[in-house]
């Protein structure tokens, strides 16, 4: 302890901190892994972890059913393939997001923390970027676990596990590139609005509204109106896009009658390449949000 | 005092910016109408375009929900979260009074804005050819849906903080994807419902819109929802203490 200066009072005891700095980089490593446990309300009350849980325990269910089906009886039943799992679960998708997206983003605008955060280490596209990430990484939890488990669930579902595994691991890289560009797609459309509030009601709302509102508005223009230019309206769906880049990469063109993919009738590769625009786009909207906001 | 109440809740509700929101969300069937106006073709009969493909799939399944959950959750739940509750509540005034105003804020913002949505596309869509009731018929079944939506969503905004998530959750994973999935469960979808009451009152060919259920079993439904839903929710509000929530 050094000698109190001539004049102080009291030695209040600062000290300076002497260990070592973990760096920008280490403090963007800590945005991410809290954030991420964030998403999943692992660290805060009850009410925060119902509803991801519901939210994943429900997009599980499909994945989980062909799992049973596959130990109990076995026989060569494949009642779920993968590329019509997203079809079956993107209500959950946008549920989920709308959930996560708004306490990812929205707590720290709440509670005015973003000032402390920008007055040390992590610069404002640090934290973009580092939510970003959590952000995706929690949507991969709903997007890729699901479908790895229909993978194992479908091979143990056929008489020879070993065969299918040789037969179909040209599955998995389609498997794991729709699961990855989904999760950006959909992560990057719901930070960018719910970075707009600090309200979470608001940004909740309006993240759904855009999912299902440009899925209905896909619907009547292209299965109800047939024209030219109203078939574009596909490409401003996410979960059409999705459901298109799905049908590209595992080479499975729509069959299904009542498909919106089929009654547009464009080829395949688009899909996959707006969507790709459109997470770039969302992303930029993110970090453009995040250089202005009031911190 | 009840009007009062009525009065600032939709001031309130209809001042905020998520009220455009909606007012877009509304825009949408009413934009839809415009462009099947511009580009039909005269090959299909615009009577199943309007009530199959804008009203039941659009408005009813997807802008009444809504709708009713935004004005539904915010018109109490607001209260809570603004931390208004405590002078509202320390009114003398009967705790009924305050659930059954609320309810018809709800209701009235919500039937509002659907109602004139379904007004304004339905009349853009079909104007000059053979209209049967679809118009009045898809107004009633929003006003009487936008009821029991209001009801439902005023007495979750009572029991949970997140109710506007577990009324997402109901809207889309029970209403749209399990009743996709198991016909059944729309016996207890107030969707179903009104689809049913729009299609006793349409009076159209079943091969243009049918609905699942019947028209009286409709209107018994919703009705029961909204005794059940309101009942409920006056209840709890009635042992709410203030300090425990507020």
């Amino acid at each position: 302890m050094t000698e109190p200066a001539a004049g102080s009072i009291y030695d209040l005891g600062y000290r300076r901190y002497e260990g070592a700095r973990a760096g920008r980089r280490r403090a963007i490593w800590a945005l991410y892994a809290d954030s991420l446990r964030g998403a999943f309300g692992l660290g805060r009350g009850t009410a925060a972890k119902i509803a991801p849980a519901i939210l994943i325990g429900l997009a599980l269910i499909p994945a989980v059913v062909q799992l049973a089906i596959g130990v109990l009886v076995p026989a060569d039943v494949e009642l779920i393939t993968h590329d019509d799992y997203y079809n079956l679960v993107k209500f959950l998708l946008g549920l989920y997001c709308a959930v996560i997206a708004p306490d990812m983003v929205g707590r720290d605008q709440r509670n005015r923390s973003l000032v402390l955060y920008f007055a040390r280490a992590i610069s404002r596209l640090d934290y973009a970027v580092g939510k970003y990430a959590a952000m995706w990484t929690a949507m991969l939890v709903i997007t890729l676990v699901p479908q790895l488990l229909l993978f194992v669930g479908n091979a143990l579902s056929t008489d020879d596990f070993g065969g299918y595994l040789g037969q179909s691991w040209d599955q998995l890289l389609p498997i794991v590139a729709t699961a990855a560009l989904g999760a950006a797609l959909i992560a990057s459309i719901g930070l960018a609005i719910a970075a707009q509030t600090p309200r979470r009601a608001f940004a909740t709302v309006g993240i759904i509204v855009t999912f299902v509102f440009t899925l209905a508005l896909a619907g009547v223009m292209v299965g109800e109106l047939t024209t030219e230019v109203t078939r574009l309206a596909i490409f401003a769906s996410p979960f059409n896009l999705v459901e298109g880049f799905s049908a590209w990469m595992f080479r499975v063109p729509p069959s299904d009658p009542d498909s919106l993919l089929l009654a547009a009738g464009y080829p395949l590769a688009p899909y996959a390449a707006v969507a790709v625009a459109v997470t770039l786009l969302g992303v930029g909207l993110l970090i453009r949000r995040y250089q202005r906001v009031e911190a | 005092m009840t009007w009062l109440i009525v009065s600032l809740t939709l001031r309130q509700l209809l001042g905020q910016r998520r009220t455009w929101l909606l007012v877009l969300l509304a825009l949408a069937p009413v934009l839809i109408a415009v462009i099947f106006r511009l580009t039909t073709d005269g090959v299909r009969d615009p009577r199943e375009f309007v009530a199959d493909g804008v009203m039941s799939n659009v408005m009813i399944n997807l802008v009444l929900p809504l709708a009713a959950l935004i004005f539904g959750t915010a018109a109490l739940g607001q209260e809570f979260e603004d931390g208004t509750a405590p002078y509202l509540f320390a009114k003398p005034l009967a705790r009924w009074r305050i659930a059954v105003a609320k309810v018809l804020a709800a209701w009235m913002g919500t039937a509002g804005v659907v109602g004139a949505s379904v007004l304004a596309t339905g009349v853009i869509a079909l104007v000059g050819g053979t209209m049967d009731l679809i118009v009045p018929a898809f107004m009633v079944a929003a006003v009487l849906g936008a009821l029991a939506y209001a009801a439902l969503f005023v007495c979750l905004s009572v029991l949970f903080e997140r109710a506007l998530v577990i009324g997402l959750i109901y809207v889309f994973v029970w209403e749209a994807l399990i009743t996709s999935l198991a016909p059944g469960a729309a016996y207890l979808s107030v969707r179903a419902y009104t689809l049913g009451v729009a299609r006793a009152l349409a009076d159209t060919p079943a091969t243009i819109f049918s609905a699942q259920l019947g028209g009286a079993a409709s209107f018994g439904a919703l009705a029961l929802v909204v005794l059940l839903t309101l009942g409920y929710a006056i209840r709890r509000l009635g042992s709410l203490e203030i300090a425990r929530r507020a």
